[in-house]
């Protein structure tokens, strides 16, 4: 489908035709950082935001979700809960749109995940690129995050007094009439992104000293080493570094029955492998007793794992894991010291 | 026959109590899977004096308290400890940390030699416990989660890891990156991180997770500014009891 250009004006006109008919999700102000949430007005909105605290992945896989009803007692009945509704998530960044596709492929593995690909289904991604990196702990360019081709139903890339729009679905192309101001990019239009696109690439640099196509690698050699014990010293296994992931997907089942102890309802809940419950079995056993092992879990899920087992690397770089960890545990920091680099 | 509950109350400012009343929608519902034989705050009728399931609020710290609840573990099966000052300690033992005469005077004045105190003790200090709901006050859903969980005979779920949890999973702005400081990153969950979702710093009233890191969060504090002494100061607020008091 070949690209579009909206005028810088006439963003506020297609937004507001979507806000008419759908409930839009955007970035918003919240004390000095941004969350995705519900808006009501193009204002709201922070086209210039860095980056949100949870990515938008709560949207298809909330951080609390009611999975199964329950009835307890002489006749116990049950009945599984999926619930969806349609929402457009309006200024998606790249590097959560390539979160998006590791967890589609997650949830859509046999068994899939109702609940999940239920509202992704419903979801409609209008991503917004960016120009630079959202602060210092960025390593999307590392991660190959940076630029994403597939994935988005819309992508708005800012080129001053006007938005190149590149159309990534059937969907993408459908709602773009709900504006209307869309024209056909011309090539002066293709010679501008081409010049923002250069600019971009010497906006992002590379933060970790080698191609983390090597990652599985350099990992699968430091099973045993000293560095995990060295940054477990200082981590309080809180979980923070998982929480704000946007390619974490472990969850955690609990049953909360009503007072009346007749009925009761299956919650879902994230959860983090930084936690000791986290790998506690029945018995009381638990298999990643050190925090050492619990940190090396985490870097080998993100760098070598899920890329073995998806295709892609299970972090795209957004450094929301370092950027929340109160004791600066910082991935590309880890990754360096593994290969036995100096940290810069 | 419908267990029987009883409620006792030692030092504490009985709010723990108050949170059960104030479960106004399930109260109703709770009744009628207990029977209530004992609750000063609500009744004036004792109707036994053995049960099945006893909570017990307030810190032990005279040695009537002592006899006391020595005496309710006898007469109940299960004991629960209700909310930081018995499950921990909680505010009362900050005196712990001053002469016991100074807070006798203090409190009493005059008459301040005739008042017997000990040292505030948790619960758990003294006799054993086989239940704790956490928290300055309790959360009425560990409440009903305790409650429930004894009544199906299913172990009730009591969070052993920090409250930073709870509080990504609200997508709260961490009280640190507002200049304050926190205790949640040692502190056991299970309040929906409620302070910091209202902007305040956690002052520990849930305790302290079973394996804590305090040597990263007494770094974290005095990275921040803080003393040591202002950093025992945190700690002391609610859990005096710990060993990150010491
Ligand atoms: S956020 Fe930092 S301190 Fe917390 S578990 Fe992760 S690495 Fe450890
Ligand atoms: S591991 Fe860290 S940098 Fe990578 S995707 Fe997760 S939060 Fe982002
Ligand atoms: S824990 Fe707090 S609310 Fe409960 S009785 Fe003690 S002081 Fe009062
Ligand atoms: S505000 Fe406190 S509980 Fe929340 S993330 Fe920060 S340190 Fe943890
Ligand atoms: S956030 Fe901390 S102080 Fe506040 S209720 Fe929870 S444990 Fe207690």
């Amino acid at each position: 489908m070949l690209p579009k250009i909206i005028e810088r004006d006439d963003l506020r006109a297609f937004v507001e035709a979507l806000l008419a008919d759908n409930v839009v999700v955007a970035p918003i102000r919240k004390g000095e950082k941004y969350v995705f949430s519900e808006v009501e007005t193009f204002d709201e909105i922070a086209l210039d935001y860095n980056i949100s605290l949870l990515s938008p992945k709560k949207f298809f896989y909330p951080q609390i979700e009611t999975v199964l009803k329950f009835k307890i007692g002489d006749r116990p009945e049950s009945q599984a809960i999926t619930e969806a509704s349609p929402v457009i998530i309006f200024g998606i960044h790249p590097c959560d749109i390539a979160a998006t596709w590791l967890l589609d492929e997650v949830f859509k593995e046999d068994p899939a995940d109702p609940n999940y690909l239920e509202k992704r289904k419903k979801a409609v991604l209008i991503g917004l690129n960016c120009a630079q990196p959202c602060d210092e702990f960025s390593f999307c360019r590392d991660m190959g995050s940076y630029n994403v081709e597939e994935g988005f139903d819309l992508m708005l890339t800012d080129l001053g007094e006007k938005y190149f729009v590149e159309i990534g679905s059937k969907l993408g192309e459908e709602i773009l009439v709900e504006g209307a101001h869309f024209r056909d990019a011309t090539s002066g239009d293709l010679k501008d992104r081409q010049a923002y696109q250069e600019k971009k690439e010497t906006n992002f640099v590379k933060r970790i000293p080698y191609d983390t196509k090597f990652l599985p690698e350099i990992l699968e050699e430091s099973y045993d080493s000293l560095v995990w014990d060295a940054i477990a010293k200082r981590c309080f296994s809180c979980g923070s570094c998982n929480i704000v992931c946007p390619t974490c997907y472990c969850f955690n089942v609990t049953d909360e029955v009503a007072a009346s102890a007749a009925e009761g309802e299956r919650k879902r809940v994230w959860d983090s492998c930084q936690l000791a419950e986290f790998t506690e079995v029945a018995g009381g056993e638990v298999f990643r007793e050190e925090r050492s092992s619990r940190l090396r879990h985490r870097f080998f899920r993100k760098g070598k794992w899920l890329l073995e087992r998806y295709g892609k690397l299970g972090c795209v770089g957004c450094g929301r894991c370092d950027r929340n960890c109160l004791v600066k545990i910082n991935s590309v920091e880890v990754y360096t010291q593994l290969a036995g680099e100096p940290v810069q | 026959m419908k267990p029987k509950v009883a409620f006792f109350s030692f030092t504490s400012c009985e709010g723990c109590q108050l949170m059960f009343l104030n479960l106004e929608d399930e109260l109703l519902d709770l009744l009628g899977l207990v029977e209530i034989v004992n609750f000063r705050e609500a009744m004036k009728e004792v109707l036994a004096d053995e049960y099945d399931i006893a909570f017990v609020e307030g810190s032990i710290t005279t040695h009537s308290d002592i006899e006391e609840v020595e005496d309710i573990r006898k007469r109940t099966k299960i004991l629960i400890a209700f909310g930081a000052c018995a499950t921990i300690g909680g505010i009362n033992a900050i005196k712990n940390f001053q002469p016991l005469d100074d807070v006798r005077k203090y409190v009493y004045d005059r008459d301040w030699d005739k008042i017997d105190t000990v040292p505030t003790m948790s619960v758990d200090q003294v006799v054993d416990v086989d239940c704790y709901i956490h928290g300055c006050p309790v959360d009425k859903k560990e409440i009903l989660d305790v409650v429930t969980s004894v009544i199906l005979g299913k172990t009730p779920r009591v969070p052993d890891y920090p409250v930073c949890v709870e509080c990504k999973l609200a997508e709260n702005v961490c009280v640190f990156d507002k200049g304050l400081v926190c205790l949640g990153p040692v502190t056991r969950a299970g309040c929906s991180a409620i302070c910091p979702t209202f902007g305040n710093k956690c002052l520990g009233c849930r305790g302290i997770i079973s394996d804590p890191n305090v040597n990263a969060e007494k770094d974290l504090l005095a990275e921040r500014g803080l003393s040591i002494d202002d950093i025992l100061k945190e700690f002391r607020m609610f859990d005096g009891l710990s060993e990150v008091s010491k």
